[in-house]
């Protein structure tokens, strides 16, 4: 559904991410961690089209990015940092425009109304929102044409422990259904309790695996990113 | 034609939208009134700075429109145009327009739609305040030049929304707001600065309110159509940057 082939893409000034290459399969959660500015949502931006990758190949449902037919992007459900929902209209418009933008049925809003939980506020302005439900509401719009391929960025900031719940009822339901599910996250627990596999980024590099058996996921993962450090840190000196 | 209806609706719904509207057209007909009565009560600072606007006739008040509306009209099509396109990367929902079926060129196709759409309303609104203000002065039913005036403002107010449409591609390549309504109060200078300079029918800016405070005689058709021109090649620009658009950091 979504595959990595040596990707690259470097700001000016050096940053960015190098070398990626990982693969996401329908039916299966893949959530992505590492600390701030470690190249989470550059990934996430390079598979949906916002970044052109300088090296390498992106491919999502079986097409490079650059030949993907328009009509293909109807299966893809995104939110990356900001919900696409705006201040002037109420909850129900937005979830409509996000339903005529992604090409599926309006009456779908309702639904996604009831199962996101958001009918007290569903007439709303969305700008007269708790963070939680401006987040819900984003999620909403994101998965209710029911994607095929979902790629999250951090998708449980700002929800309450119910919507985190929730969030993971529905990302279950819809890999279960055959999605193929990427997501960023700074919660260890959360990430371990939902994802299928757990890739570490540093430096703007995938470092590998996270192996959530273990029984202090913290630990373990400072660990890593400390050993990832020290080995690039002599890389650099020996070059 | 989903975008459209998109677009139609988050402009409809603003208070950019409403507030743009009502300032416009009800600043126009509040300044122009105002004229009209300071150039009655014989106030003569007024009365020599006013020109051709100062007498109390329908050619007076439609002279005085027309160069208001040069100005205004750039102005504020220019700021709600800054609006539409720069509030997506300041407000953050630029992310949410890709990764959809519909493409960044449709999209940024029916900004401008839309745009286009609601400048006409409020350019018919401005000749229709003209018209109701005249009336309600007493200067009777309009002659047949009086008509033509109109229209000729009607087109002034449509023109000088396609002179705001740079602020489009402005608001595109800076990804921000303020820098595109900078370059509407730029386009308003430039516009002013070609007049003065005697730049004539030969400058897209400057054209149309040459034409219509003359009387469609000091700027030939084919000048006029340069406007058309530069509103086009400005709207494509617009497009083809949201068409490759990329969102580095």
């Amino acid at each position: 559904m979504l595959a990595f082939d040596n990707v690259t893409r470097l700001f000016r000034g050096g940053a960015g991410v190098t070398d990626l290459t990982f693969t996401v399969e329908p039916g299966e959660i893949v959530a992505l961690i590492g600390l701030n500015g470690a190249g989470k949502t550059t990934l996430m931006r390079l598979a949906l089209g916002m970044l052109r990758a300088q090296h390498g190949t992106v491919r999502l449902l079986g097409h490079a990015l650059e030949g993907m037919h328009m009509a293909a992007w109807a299966r893809v459900g995104t939110l990356i940092e900001v919900p696409l929902a705006y201040p002037e209209l109420t909850v129900r418009q937005n979830l409509h425009i996000a339903c005529l933008l992604h090409d599926c049925n309006p009456r779908r809003v309702e639904a996604s109304i009831s199962a996101w939980g958001l009918d007290l506020v569903a007439d709303r302005r969305f700008r007269r929102l708790s963070l939680g439900n401006r987040q819900r509401v984003g999620l909403a719009a994101a998965l209710q044409h029911d994607p095929r391929l979902i790629v999250l960025d951090e998708p449980s900031n700002t929800l309450d422990p119910a919507s985190v719940i929730l969030l993971r009822e529905q990302l279950e339901h819809r890999a279960c259904a055959g999605a193929a599910i990427l997501i960023s996250s700074h919660h260890l627990d959360e990430v371990a309790r939902i994802a299928d596999r757990v890739l570490l980024m540093n430096a703007g590099r995938l470092i590998g695996e996270l192996d959530t058996a273990g029984s202090d996921l913290e630990r373990a993962f400072f660990e890593r990113i400390r050993q990832d450090d020290e080995d690039r840190m002599a890389t650099e000196v020996a070059g | 034609m989903n975008a459209v209806r998109v677009e139609g609706l988050k402009l409809s719904r603003s208070l950019v939208g409403l507030i743009s509207t009502l300032a416009i057209v009800l600043g126009m007909v509040g300044l122009l009134g105002g004229i009209t009565a300071g150039v009655a009560g014989g106030n003569p600072d007024l009365i020599a700075q006013a020109g051709p606007a100062a007498t109390l006739v329908w050619s007076g008040l439609l002279s005085g429109s027309a160069q208001i509306t040069a100005v205004v009209t750039i102005l504020g099509f220019g700021i709600v145009l800054a609006w539409i396109f720069g509030r997506e990367f300041t407000d953050g929902t630029i992310t949410g327009l890709f990764a959809l079926p519909i493409s960044r060129t449709r999209i940024a196709l029916a900004k401008l739609a839309v745009y286009l759409l609601w400048a006409t309303f409020v350019s018919t609104a401005i000749v229709l305040g003209v018209l109701v203000l005249g009336l309600s002065i007493g200067y009777g039913p309009p002659h047949s030049d009086s008509w033509a005036a109109l229209g000729r403002l009607w087109v002034l107010a449509m023109l000088s929304a396609g002179i705001a449409i740079p602020v489009a591609w402005i608001a595109t390549l800076t990804h921000s707001l303020l820098p595109a309504v900078g370059s509407t109060i730029a386009l308003v200078v430039l516009a002013q600065a070609g007049a003065l300079a005697g730049a004539g029918g030969w400058m897209p800016l400057a054209a149309p309110a040459l034409w219509a405070m003359s009387g469609s005689t000091a700027v030939s058709l084919l000048q006029l159509m340069l406007t058309a021109e530069f509103a086009v090649v400005f709207g494509a620009l617009a497009c083809l940057s949201w068409s490759r658009l990329q969102l580095a950091r």
